[in-house]
């Protein structure tokens, strides 16, 4: 211990005497700069050349809306590292929000913005639409829809909650957004981040940026929004329901769902065959057994490399001079009602069902609420929530199955308001 | 393609009603389908026991400690499964000329403190 430490302290006077060296040297090199400027008379060339770097600068062009920003990404950052609320969104995301709230001066292809710059490039994946069916390959193949297949009747819980989308979809109008922005802000709802993206891409482009943001937030924040709309809803009684365990499925039965899915979703909902194309063929790599390392990158390299660009340049498109307005707050506004009504539908047909099954084959309304499609945060908030009532009703494997309808589910969801407001 | 040119209040209430609508029917043909693929791969499954000579009642009558003793058996016995061993261990001298490549020494910082 003391060798380290005297070693650490030789090192450090060391590296002292460097710096001190280093600054020596720098002196030196401007002094016959300042002497040729002073002796050909161009003082003023370096002067406004140094007032041009200043000009450049992020202290320059900086506005205290920028600080805002970066303070939301420095939250977003706290949140994922300090509370592991969705790390994988919202660190990417954080960071994302400040590389977009540098100021600088346009004209050198710095923005995400400015077309041709870097951060632009890469964000045409999001503007054009193309990650979200990417991240979905990645989603399917790593997706068990076993617990969907020995209990098809949870996937009506997956349709249930896409109510929140419906009537947001609504309320947005009603507030003075235009059809096509309604749809794209009721999807916020759907609790599936790709699928918003994909569809604010296409319907309202202007208000991606916070769309996208806010679909994201409220998909880390499930842990907060969803129990105490689960348990207002519920008895005590109700949330005690002991469910069936599923049933063991062939696996036939798992290469048969993504192809049936598959054909008749987008049969009856074209607009959706990005999205639900790329789902379904995830997963029939997966459960199919010959294709394992498609599969395994897919779900892996693939979904991993996808999900850092589109979190950084959704992240990054929320510059200050574009994002904070109005219209932004009014979004996280929407959106969380959109939320909370996709919760609520969810849990309320739980309870409807519940009505016309048997003893025995009851559904604990709990589960309900994991219909939209967080995969897997919110069948892990059924879980959570039906443990803090009855330490032995674990009810993951069936909050799993709404889970993995609701995706779907909001897949056709989004694909009918493309078709319709598009 | 626009399927609906949304002007008014009644061609949104429409809308939204049309898109719940499809969402619920889409999701409940998903629903029937698999449900009768379940009920036709069960009876395919009883028809295999049945043949096998295996009472199927007797089967659902077994408690769940029951089925939870007969796992922990077959565990234990495939787990005792296994090759048989010499037990006899050796080890395999090799040798290595030596090499500045792979060398230690080049390894390591000399500090002389």
């Amino acid at each position: 211990m003391k060798f380290y430490l005297k070693s650490n302290n030789i090192e450090g006077m060391k590296n002292f005497r460097y710096k001190i060296g280093f600054l020596a040297l720098l002196l030196i090199s401007l002094f016959p700069i300042s002497i040729f400027a002073q002796s050909s008379g161009s003082e003023n060339l370096v002067i406004e050349s140094l007032q041009k770097f200043w000009n450049n600068t992020g202290l320059a062009n900086f506005e205290f809306k920028y600080l805002a920003m970066i303070v939301v990404g420095l939250v977003f950052i706290y949140l994922g590292i300090a509370h592991k609320w969705e790390p994988l969104l919202l660190v990417p995301i954080g960071f994302g929000i400040l590389i977009g709230n540098v100021p600088f001066t346009d004209g050198f292809r710095i923005g995400i913005y400015e077309q041709g710059s870097v951060m632009n490039i890469l964000y045409s994946g999001v503007v054009q639409g193309w990650y979200p069916p990417l991240i979905f390959l990645g989603i399917g193949a790593m997706t068990d829809f076993s617990s969907l297949i020995s209990n098809p009747k949870l996937m009506m819980l997956g349709a249930a909650a896409q109510l929140g989308i419906f009537v947001s979809f609504i309320i947005a109008y009603a507030v003075g957004f235009s059809p096509a922005q309604s749809g794209a802000i009721g999807i916020i709802g759907g609790a599936d981040g790709p699928t918003a993206i994909f569809i604010s891409s296409r319907l309202a482009p202007e208000l991606m940026g916070a769309i996208a943001v806010a679909a994201y937030s409220y998909m880390a924040l499930v842990p907060v929004i969803q129990p105490p709309i689960m348990k207002l809803l519920t008895t005590n009684k109700e949330r005690k329901i002991r469910m069936k365990p599923p049933r063991q499925v062939t696996k036939l039965e798992k290469i048969i769902f993504p192809i049936i899915g598959l054909l008749l979703t987008t049969f009856i909902s074209p607009s959706a065959m990005p999205l639900l194309g790329m789902l379904f063929l995830g997963n029939l790599l997966k459960e199919s057994g010959v294709t394992e390392r498609l599969a395994d990158t897919a779900r892996n390299a693939l979904l991993n490399s996808i999900t850092i660009l589109l979190g950084v340049t959704v992240g990054a498109s929320t510059q200050a001079d574009r994002f904070l307005t109005v219209d932004s707050l009014m979004i996280f506004g929407l959106g969380a009602f959109s939320f909370m009504i996709a919760t609520a539908g969810g849990v309320l047909f739980a309870k409807i069902m519940n009505l016309f099954l048997k003893e025995g084959n009851k559904i604990n309304p709990l589960i309900g609420s994991a219909g939209v499609s967080a995969v897997p945060d919110s069948a892990r908030v059924s879980q959570d929530v039906g443990l803090s009532y009855d330490k032995s009703n674990h009810l993951l494997m069936h909050a799993m199955a709404p889970n993995v309808a609701g995706v779907i589910g909001s897949a056709v969801a989004a694909g009918i308001l493309l078709g319709i407001l598009s | 393609m626009k399927l609906l040119m949304i002007n008014s209040w009644e061609e949104l209430l429409t809308a939204a009603a049309i898109g719940i609508m499809v969402v619920f029917s889409v999701l409940f043909v998903l629903v029937l389908l698999f449900e009768l693929f379940q009920v036709i791969v069960l009876k395919v499954a009883k028809k295999k026991v049945v043949k096998s000579g295996i009472d199927v009642d007797k089967i659902k009558d077994i408690p769940a400690n029951e089925i939870a003793a007969i796992s922990m058996a077959l565990y234990l016995y495939l787990d005792s499964m296994h090759d048989e061993e010499s037990n006899v261990l050796t080890i395999k001298r090799i040798e290595r000329r030596y090499s500045p490549w792979n060398s230690k020494i080049y390894g390591l910082n000399n500090l002389h403190r």
